[in-house]
């Protein structure tokens, strides 16, 4: 939405008031001694006005581009962590290297803004940083959670980025809703890979389902209607995604309990599960 | 983070508690202010029905009528005093959006409170007096205006401009019904100060959002101006300081950006 905002109709504007309109960029001193010139008693409090606009709009620009690129290299990160094939054990040499250069680089991008969200302007380009942030904490939450096994926290997370850079309470929260996404692809792999552990669910497939039915219910008693903020209806928007995708893995795990693998290794029928079996390909 | 001596810790309870507990401060913060805005909101809405009645009464009342609005502007300095209490503990930006249309709004009315003021009670207007800049606003409310790096409340130059845009349009609507109530005078200063204002913002790279489009229509109010202004010149209700060459040029221009809007 930002981007097509930046380039969006300027042209048509330049061509009607071609004279009257300064090009964006170095400003012409001629030019504006000659606007200062003229009789217009406002014109010395608006060309002071166009510096300051000038230098809002160049960070704001600044910030939505670092914040498309944060996008992008997250979602980098996030295809490197799914090749991973454990939870809470360190990764492998090839991927570590991976997702470490890329959150370095995503570091190094907000460390570059950090001084044009700082002081005054903290809390002022929120809205253009909010996407790139949303999506790291994706990253963050589902690296973290493959390294422990557990849900990075709003603290955790806060510690995990740059100093001077503000992370805000729906921006985490969001994020935590679309890493369940990525949770559930990465417990489907591990489905199709070996079952669902063998045992009916208990190897890391199994802590998948737990993990994320204790999740949905987690935001499910979550109230973010308070202070008719955009977050509720963000949250409204994402509580169903998410849960699909706990019933997805629920329905994988189930596949698996009822059928066995789609690809058995040395798999040998289970007599008690047999009728059940018999049932499902009924259907 | 991956102690195990709790039997289920994968999903900690507390980091949702901990997200709820903040979710529901920064709703009771928006509420104050919500509280805050009514209050001011009340008082500008008093000043605005005021000042409207601008359109209707004879010339020589407008004096009165804007010696009427200051206790108002008083109250309504005081109630944004509150808000400035309320919301002084937290970043400026964090919830200047709940505020900045009711900000504008005050400003408007400061604006065009001023600009009647001075463009009816004296027998020779100066019509470079007649914008309050944004330095005046801030005096007149004794609030702090386009700060740059310090974190406070202050009017920025965006709600400023907003509020000058505004002004444009309630003076193109005087325009009209000065010439209503046979005052002549009125619609030239308005005439001038509109044009003023156009030329202004031309100067200014506005980035495609609701100030942008909202400059962007100022060139109707200048049309709108121009038009009055000539019916008033060719029917020698007011004598055409200007050379009428350079009006009727004017015109033209304005002509041939309708025709490239139609495009």
């Amino acid at each position: 939405m930002e981007s097509g905002e930046l380039h969006h109709k300027r042209p048509r504007q330049q061509q009607h008031h071609g004279s009257a309109r300064p090009k964006p960029g170095p400003h012409d001193a001629a030019r504006d001694a000659e606007l200062l010139a003229s009789n217009n008693p406002f014109m010395p409090m608006f060309l002071r006005f166009r510096g300051e606009l000038d230098e809002h709009h160049d960070r704001r620009e600044r910030v939505i581009k670092a914040s498309r690129d944060i996008t992008a290299l997250s979602k980098k990160m996030i295809f490197s962590l799914q090749r991973a094939r454990k939870i809470g054990a360190p990764l492998p040499q090839q991927l570590l290297k991976e997702v470490t250069s890329r959150h370095a680089e995503i570091n190094r991008q907000l460390s570059g803004i950090a001084p044009d969200l700082h002081e005054l302007n903290a809390h002022r380009y929120q809205r253009n940083i909010s996407g790139g942030l949303q999506e790291l904490m994706e990253a963050l939450a589902f690296q973290h959670y493959i390294l422990t096994g557990t849900l990075l926290s709003y603290t955790g997370a806060q510690k995990l980025i740059p100093d001077g850079i503000e992370l805000t309470v729906s921006d985490y929260i969001l994020g935590i809703f679309d890493f369940v996404g990525e949770a559930m692809r990465f417990g489907i792999t591990l489905i199709a890979l070996n079952g669902a552990g063998g045992d009916g669910g208990g190897g890391d497939a199994g802590k998948i389902l737990l993990d994320l039915r204790r999740l949905r219910e987690e935001f499910e008693a979550l109230d973010t209607t308070a202070g008719a903020g955009v977050l509720g209806k963000e949250v409204e928007k994402k509580m169903t995604v998410m849960k699909q995708c706990v019933e997805k893995v629920e329905n994988a795990v189930y596949g698996v309990i009822v059928r066995g693998s789609e690809k058995p290794k040395g798999w040998v029928p289970d007599l008690d599960s047999q009728p059940l079996q018999m049932h499902s390909e009924d259907d | 983070m991956a102690d195990s001596t709790t039997p289920y810790t994968a999903i900690d309870h507390d980091i949702f508690a901990t997200v709820q507990e903040q979710i529901e401060r920064d709703a009771q913060v928006k509420e104050e202010i919500r509280d805050n805005l009514k209050s001011l909101d009340k008082q500008s809405k008093q000043i605005n029905s005021m000042l409207s009645r601008v359109h209707s009464v004879p010339p020589s009342e407008v004096p009165h009528l804007v010696a009427k609005t200051k206790p108002y502007f008083e109250n309504a300095r005081k109630e944004l005093h509150g808000l400035i209490e309320t919301v002084k503990a937290y970043p400026y930006y964090k919830y200047n959006g709940l505020w900045s249309r009711d900000l504008q709004n005050l400003t408007f009315l400061v604006l065009l409170e001023t600009w009647l003021e001075r463009m009816y009670t004296t027998d020779t207007p100066q019509p470079g007096n007649a914008l309050l800049t944004i330095e005046e606003v801030g005096e007149r409310f004794e609030v702090p205006v386009n700060l740059q790096t310090e974190d406070k409340f202050h009017i920025t130059i965006e709600e400023y401009l907003h509020a000058v845009i505004s002004l444009v349009e309630e003076l193109s609507r005087l325009m009209t019904n000065a010439v209503t109530q046979r005052d002549f005078k009125r619609p030239q200063l308005i005439s001038t100060f509109v044009k003023d204002i156009h030329s202004s913002f031309q100067v200014l790279n506005l980035k495609n959002d609701s100030l942008r489009r909202r400059s962007d229509g100022l060139k109707y109010n200048v049309k709108k101006v121009e038009d009055i202004y000539y019916d008033l010149v060719v029917r020698n209700l007011i004598a055409s300081e200007a050379p009428t060459e350079e009006h009727v040029g004017i015109k033209k221009e304005e002509d041939v950006e309708n025709k490239m809007d139609k495009d």
